[in-house]
């Protein structure tokens, strides 16, 4: 109970932070009960331990957050404007503007799909949000509060692209630490284990790399890091994920530069876990990569008619692979 | 806005408004007593994060449909002292007058919606 409730001190010490957002007059009236309130429903969540309702929550105040500090800035400087003691709004603005940086640069990150590697669960245009908390150990105390949990196989991550860092890629893990990953016409053979799995899509009517069969001789699309992983990591037709290292492929196997031509996946490099998808466009890849007065046009005219109104607030989900077949 | 002005000029009401007012219908309750309370109303369906919660009471306030009955500790939870709302007289017409409303509007689409299944 002690540990506990000095967890849940710490979380509320970060809410009360966030509280600075505010307006100082709402802040001094009503900083202290919803302080309150924040800490009497994270006892009542501990009390039940359900991490999804813990998520849920979490995610329901940053959102009442975002949308109620900026309700009460405007409130209160439309108030401040018919009064006649105006203070400095701008400094105002600017400490809620650095709690935003700070919050959105280190608890989440916007990132757009722009291949359609992962095409079936995640579309061309998908604007998302990464969840940076998810795969970041917050250390002995905060593991018990925080959602926290290693990488699975199966789940859909945001990593640095191992061959140029500057770029984010999205793709599902295949294999961890140890793993002995096979693909034989295409299916997977993890740890000598057939698998069906369900969230693969085979879109394409050409191959981009030799995709069907793995591991094989290295080809033309192979990088310098994926030539390494073939010359050290085969062995008897297998390749064996190394220590720290994941193996990631895209969903749409047949059009997806994955870790079959670059290599694996540095855990270290793992950015985060995509939390929802805020707005999905239909756009072509070059215009979401770099946004030009042409894009921006294209979005103002076309917002309401290119806009996957379906897709909006959609969750990226983790999938298993299930057994296939007997065992070889 | 002033406290004398006639209950059409604040209805229809937002649903949160709405809510929080029934939660206050039958007794005096804090801020996290008013969430759980509208939560079960609302089968779960409307869950009021603080910020929303105490911008909505703020405005309430000043528009005297509630207000504050002191602070004190609730026995059911522990010893901390919590800010208690109460309903005032013009809040218990208002929300009245909105039930009026909504029930109207129920009346009409169920008579509409009745004569286009037929």
């Amino acid at each position: 109970m002690t540990s506990e409730s000095a967890l849940i001190g710490s979380v509320c010490r970060l809410y009360s932070f966030l509280l600075y957002a505010y307006p100082p007059d709402f802040r001094r009236q009503y900083g202290r009960p919803m302080e309150q309130l924040f800490r009497d429903r994270c006892r009542d969540l501990a009390r039940s331990s359900d991490r999804g309702r813990l998520l849920r929550f979490a995610a329901h105040v940053m959102a009442d957050w975002l949308g109620t500090t900026v309700r009460e800035r405007a409130s209160a400087i439309w108030s401040a404007g018919r009064s006649s003691g105006k203070r400095s709004s701008v400094t105002e603005w600017a400490v809620t503007l650095l709690i935003y940086l700070f919050a959105t640069t280190t608890l989440v990150q916007a990132y757009v799909v722009p291949t359609g590697s992962m095409e079936g669960n995640l579309l061309v245009g998908d604007h998302m949000l990464v969840d940076r908390m998810a795969y970041a150990d917050p250390g002995p105390i905060g593991r018990h509060i925080l959602p926290y949990r290693d990488v699975e196989r199966g789940d859909i991550i945001a990593f640095l692209y191992p061959e140029d860092i500057r770029q984010t890629y999205v793709k599902r893990v295949i294999g961890l630490p140890g793993d002995r990953i096979r693909l034989e016409n295409g299916q997977l053979i993890r740890n000598g284990c057939r698998l069906a799995e369900h969230y693969t899509q085979h879109l394409a009517n050409h191959s981009y790399v030799a995709t069907e069969n793995f591991p094989i001789a290295p080809d033309g699309y192979t990088t310098p890091r994926g030539r390494d992983m073939f010359e050290h990591h085969v062995r008897d037709g297998e390749l064996i994920v190394p220590p720290g290292m994941l193996f990631a492929l895209g969903d749409n196997r047949d059009n997806s530069a994955d870790s079959r031509a670059w290599g694996f996946v540095p855990r270290s490099y793992v950015v985060g876990k995509p939390l929802l998808v805020y707005w999905s466009y239909d756009a072509p890849t070059e215009e979401l990569q770099q946004w030009s007065l042409d894009h921006i046009i294209d979005v103002s005219q076309h917002f309401f008619t290119r806009t996957r109104w379906k897709r909006t607030l959609l969750v990226p989900r983790s999938q298993r692979a299930e057994p296939a077949g007997g065992a070889l | 806005m002033s406290k004398n002005q006639s209950t059409q000029e604040l209805l229809p009401l937002t649903p949160p408004v709405f809510h929080i007012l029934l939660a206050l219908a039958g007794e005096e309750r804090h801020g996290y007593g008013i969430m759980q309370d509208v939560a079960q109303q609302t089968d779960g369906a409307l869950q009021l994060g603080p910020g929303t919660l105490y911008g909505c009471l703020k405005r309430m306030v000043a528009a005297g449909l509630v207000e504050e009955s002191g602070e004190r500790p609730d026995p059911e939870l522990d010893d901390e002292r919590r800010r208690y709302y109460r309903m005032t007289p013009l809040g218990k017409r208002i929300v009245r007058a909105e039930a009026q409303r909504l029930a109207g509007a129920v009346t009409v689409a169920m008579a509409r919606l009745a004569g286009e299944n037929a």
